[in-house]
């Protein structure tokens, strides 16, 4: 089963003169595991089609299904039990709550999960994004690439199904943006999570088994890689 | 939900110098809320001890159309209770003491002082007219020939103290001039302003001889409880027939009380005022938070932070903002309140100032300290701050989370 299908999907804004079309006719599958990439200029729909892959928006047309289940019609505490269960999200400017610590943000994940033991595993997913020693400390007393890797924490504490990573490297230097990527595929490959990303930035391309091209709210390409480009460090 | 409740207390301390100036209105509201009420309670208290303790025990008994304004105390018609008054008295009365109430003239030397001379019975009158507060200089007269007691306000106008011999004049019952020269045996605080500054205690067998009739003008009577006083009043009146009054303590001080009750509505209008100031502090604090926090919220909406539970993590800092203001409040309050309960002020200079006559006022104010009283307070704060938190958490709670959470 898909985790993610769209089926006819599009997103327009406003009304009359002043509508805006997203997004248009969008049919797309998303497989378990995969490590999709969608890339376009700005305006062309990524970040409208993430959100309504992470259910944080709405088609005006078509429909959205999550592991086969369709996300039209849910509640407002439905959509948010789903994606607090089956949904992690990355983003560019890292959003984590500065008055929380690293462990207790990503513990706060687990907490809104409605699971136990937070703290411990909120302390473990720190130490498989390699921030162990760190967990005491805020936002503002972490670098870039160390609250990206709180977040990536953060998405991944309660195993969710799918990841959605809006421009996850936009923010960081090309070293620290290369670490991130990695540690992201490796959590793939390692958990099976899937991940979707959004972005401008050829090195996550990459890194992308598969990339849907977007050109003015409609997907232009949708290429398959048939083997994983070589990691960091391997050479090419 | 606990950590939601952190979270809140974090977001508070994130901004402390807003959250403090926003809640200072309810500290401030809450604080005057609670020891204005202990010192109007403490004033209607000292009204009714004072009527009680003093000149009208729970229960008086005078002649008919007895003048109550003034200081007029005619001694032309006199008591004998009726037998069915004494049987009433004898049943539900725990003690009742007469008393001769007159209007004499008190000459010390070149100086005089109209004043109201009180006829007790040295030995009976404290059944009904406790002396717990009484400070006296000298000694309480026992025996006729010890002389008269003195308010300390009416001594020192004159310039006397305990042992100066006075004359008193007055009229007998029949109208006659006539004087005593007495000792001053004592010079007495009772902290009844009606009494210190106007009164002076003469034992009965001495007024017997004043005013030449050995009857009393009134009669003191103390129940189990002053909440009987209206039922005993009622038993009084037919007992007793025509040419008598029955009054109560509540009857005597009604208008005191009453001017009370306009104080204490005129305080919580005041901080009525205060509370709503308040919460458009709060209000405008949760309506900053929620706007500064904006993509906060996204992302803890991203995370599967309900509706609902955005509305509650800012209901829960409005609410923390009233819980910890109103504790704060109500302890500055209460802990004032106490310190008057104990410490009393003193109202004495007021008093000479010209609050004598037939008001019985307490010149000590004493607040009335319960701790019960600090509840109503603390969850009043607390609703004005939910209350004011109510709209900005509704707003922070139906932010689109897809916009919300890429806010600048």
């Amino acid at each position: 089963m898909p985790i993610c299908e769209l089926r006819g999907v599009s997103r327009t804004y406003g009304s009359g003169p002043a509508k805006v079309h997203a997004v248009r006719e969008i049919d797309l599958v998303i497989e378990a595991g995969e490590f999709t990439v969608f890339v376009g200029p700005s305006g062309s729909g990524k970040t409208t089609l993430l959100n309504m892959v992470g259910c944080l928006d709405q088609p005006s047309e078509g429909e959205v299904l999550i592991e086969g289940r369709p996300t039209a019609g849910l509640s407002d505490r439905a959509l948010a039990h789903l994606r607090a269960e089956r949904i992690g999200f990355i983003f560019q400017a890292f959003n984590l709550i500065p008055v929380l610590t690293a462990v207790e943000n990503v513990e706060l994940a687990v907490q809104l999960g409605g699971g136990g033991d937070g703290r411990a595993r909120a302390r473990q997913a720190l130490a498989e994004v390699g921030l162990t020693g760190l967990e005491g400390r805020r936002p503002n007393q972490l670098s870039g690439g160390q609250q990206q890797r709180v977040a990536i924490a953060r998405a991944l504490v309660r195993k969710p199904a799918l990841v959605i990573a809006d421009e996850p490297t936009a923010n960081l230097d090309s070293a620290n943006g290369a670490q991130v990527l990695e540690l992201m595929r490796e959590l793939n490959e390692k958990h099976g999570t899937t991940f979707i990303f959004s972005t401008h930035d050829a090195m996550v391309m990459e890194h992308a088994r598969r990339t849907v091209f977007l050109h003015d709210g409609r997907i232009a390409r949708d290429e398959v890689r048939a083997a994983p480009a070589p990691r960091a460090g391997e050479g090419r | 939900m606990s950590f939601l409740l952190r979270l809140a207390l974090r977001n508070l301390v994130r901004n402390a110098r807003r959250t403090v100036l926003s809640t200072s209105a309810i500290v401030v509201g809450v604080f005057y809320l609670v020891l204005g009420q202990a010192m109007v309670g403490g004033v209607e208290e000292g009204i009714v001890r004072s009527a009680e303790d003093g000149l009208t025990g729970h229960v008086l008994i005078r002649a008919a159309d007895y003048p109550d304004e003034g200081l007029s105390h005619p001694v032309d018609v006199l008591l004998d209770l009726p037998e069915p008054a004494r049987a009433v008295l004898q049943e539900r009365a725990r003690a009742s003491v007469p008393r001769t109430l007159f209007v004499a003239t008190l000459v010390a030397g070149a100086d005089s002082l109209r004043l109201r001379g009180i006829g007790f019975d040295p030995v009976e009158d404290v059944k009904v007219f406790p002396r717990e507060t009484w400070k006296v200089d000298g000694k309480v007269p026992a025996t006729a020939e010890d002389g008269v007691l003195l308010g300390a306000g009416a001594a020192a106008m004159l310039g006397i103290g305990p042992g100066t011999r006075v004359v008193l004049q007055t009229r007998t019952h029949a109208g006659a001039l006539n004087a005593l020269e007495v000792p001053v045996s004592g010079i007495v605080s009772t902290g009844n302003i009606a009494i210190d500054q106007v009164s002076a205690y003469v034992p009965h067998a001495l007024v017997a001889g004043l005013i030449a009739d050995p009857r009393p003008s009134h009669f003191g009577v103390r129940l189990a409880h002053r909440d009987e006083a209206p039922a005993v009043a009622a038993a009084l009146a037919p007992a007793l027939g025509d040419g008598f009054e029955v009054v109560t303590w509540e009857e005597e001080t009604r208008e005191l009380l009453r001017m009370q009750k306009i104080r204490r509505r005129a305080l919580d209008a005041f901080v009525g005022v205060l509370l709503l100031m308040s919460s458009f502090g709060i209000a405008n604090t949760i309506l900053m938070a929620a706007h500064e926090r904006v993509r906060e919220i996204g992302t803890l909406r991203a995370m599967g932070l309900s509706r609902r539970g955005v509305l509650a993590l800012f209901l829960m800092e409005g609410g923390l903002m009233g819980v910890v203001s109103g504790l704060l409040g109500a302890g500055l309050g209460g802990a004032g309140a106490w310190w008057f309960s104990v410490h009393p002020l003193d109202l004495s200079e007021m008093g000479a100032k010209g609050m004598g006559g037939n008001i019985q006022f307490s010149t000590w104010l004493y607040a009335r300290f319960d701790p019960a009283m600090l509840v109503a307070p603390v969850l009043i704060s607390v609703a004005v701050a939910l209350l004011a938190s109510a709209w900005p958490a509704r707003s922070a709670s139906r932010m689109a989370p897809a916009e919300a959470v890429r806010a600048a």
